[in-house]
């Protein structure tokens, strides 16, 4: 009995190793709260609640987002600035928005130099653009469906969803940024026509892209675009 | 033959027989045990294990040891589950993205970095593959071109070169450029239409 009792705590040993192998290798939200205790914040518990709906997504970026905000705490600037920036993001997660796109912006700012109310205005924009061009997909009966629920053909999984949303906005956002013009539609659609068949069967799955593109038309850009630049 | 003769013949053949066989006999059981004790105990792997854990003072190092490898080997298998869950290298954070999961190749191709820069003392590449932390390019002949090749899945990847410090958005090999924060990125598309170099 001894005996048996022994190797039964080996095991529970081992599993319990195995386990917090595993699970260090993502960040939790404990992993964020810590991080964020480097900031003076004055909204930390609606920022901490975000963070804990977007640990909720599939394939949330926690790690990306945890090196954001050590890189934000280590980046010179106000409180309030780098406190600003995390609120953008916290309204995109309680919108259910994807922030990969997001991060990354703020990543490249950071490391541009760029001040941080730049970077914020910037995302802000960026995040306008995710949710009009969620709400338009919405409106075109393209929608994204959570893992196991009955779908009809333009339910897509989750992630697909959110990988349409992401480089549509990508692109307008980079469009709009370059200098182009909310009012040329046809440019808009090139732009994004470009983007997604580039990435058609590549990092977007190709049924998706010809789900959505005959759907879009110059004209949902415009408006989505005006949004951006208004918003 | 008589019969006495016939009988007296198979009693004497009867005897050598007999006395031939108990000579074999002799000793017998000390030779089967003999043979039975040079042969090791097959102990399967309850037995092992019960050898392992048995209260002996001798056993002591023996159990540390066992424990000790049996943690090593749980911890190098959870790493590499966790490694492969999610990448810590910079460079294959981005790639492991969700959106990179939802496609169907996810095959890093080692994609090349190559700029001129003849006078530099030091080159790097900064991109979204890399959350924009610098990747240094190297010059081992010294001819002035600097080269990397970086592990990258499929994707569209945002770069820029920096030179001595100074950022330099446009690569003459990118599949396109677009302006951010006022200034120009370099556009890779890897495993699409676009390779670029």
């Amino acid at each position: 009995m001894n005996r048996l009792r022994r190797a039964a705590i080996l095991a529970a040993a081992g599993a319990a190793l195995l386990a917090a192998a595993v699970g260090g290798a993502a960040a939790d939200a404990s992993d964020l709260h810590r991080a964020l205790m480097a900031i003076p914040l004055a909204a930390e518990d609606r920022i901490l609640a975000s963070f804990e709906l977007g640990l909720r997504q599939d394939g949330f970026p926690a790690d990306d987002l945890l090196r954001l905000i050590e890189r934000l705490a280590a980046a010179p600037g106000a409180a309030a600035e780098k406190e600003a920036l995390l609120l953008t993001l916290s309204r995109a997660l309680e919108d259910g928005l994807p922030i990969d796109a997001l991060l990354g912006k703020a990543f490249e700012g950071l490391a541009r130099g760029v001040p941080l109310t730049v970077i914020d205005r910037g995302l802000s924009q960026r995040r306008t653009l995710l949710v009009e061009v969620r709400d338009l997909l919405y409106a075109k009966g393209v929608f994204g469906a959570p893992a196991g629920a009955a779908a009809v053909a333009s339910a897509l999984p989750i992630l697909r969803f959110h990988a349409l949303v992401s480089n549509i906005a990508d692109a307008l956002g980079d469009y709009l940024e370059g200098g182009g013009s909310p009012l040329e539609g046809h440019l808009l659609y090139r732009e994004v026509r470009d983007r997604l068949t580039m990435l058609r069967g590549v990092t977007l799955v190709a049924s998706d892209v010809d789900l959505v593109l005959p759907r879009i038309e110059p004209g949902d850009l415009t408006r989505i675009a005006l949004a951006a630049f208004t918003g | 033959m008589r019969q006495d003769e016939l009988e007296r013949t198979l009693r004497d053949a009867l005897c050598r027989e007999v006395e031939a066989t108990a000579a074999r006999l002799t000793g017998l059981e000390d030779r089967v045990i003999a043979d039975l004790g040079d042969r090791a105990p097959r102990l399967g792997v309850y037995g092992w294990l019960r050898r392992l854990l048995a209260p002996s003072p001798g056993a002591r190092w023996a159990q540390a040891a066992i424990l000790g490898a049996t943690a090593a080997v749980f911890l190098i298998v959870g790493f590499w589950i966790g490694a492969e869950r999610a990448p810590s290298d910079p460079a294959d954070l981005r790639a492991a993205s969700r959106f990179t999961a939802a496609s169907a190749p996810v095959n890093d191709e080692r994609v090349l970095f190559v700029l001129p820069a003849l006078n530099a003392k030091s080159v790097s590449v900064v991109g979204s593959f890399s959350d924009w932390e610098a990747v240094p390019l190297a010059d081992e002949d010294g001819d002035g071109i600097w080269t990397a090749r970086l592990p990258l899945p499929p994707g569209r990847y945002e770069y820029a070169f920096v030179i001595d410090g100074r950022w330099w958005g446009q690569d003459p090999l990118a599949d396109g450029y677009v302006k951010s924060f006022g200034e120009y990125s370099s556009v890779r598309y890897v495993g699409g239409g676009g390779d670029g170099a």
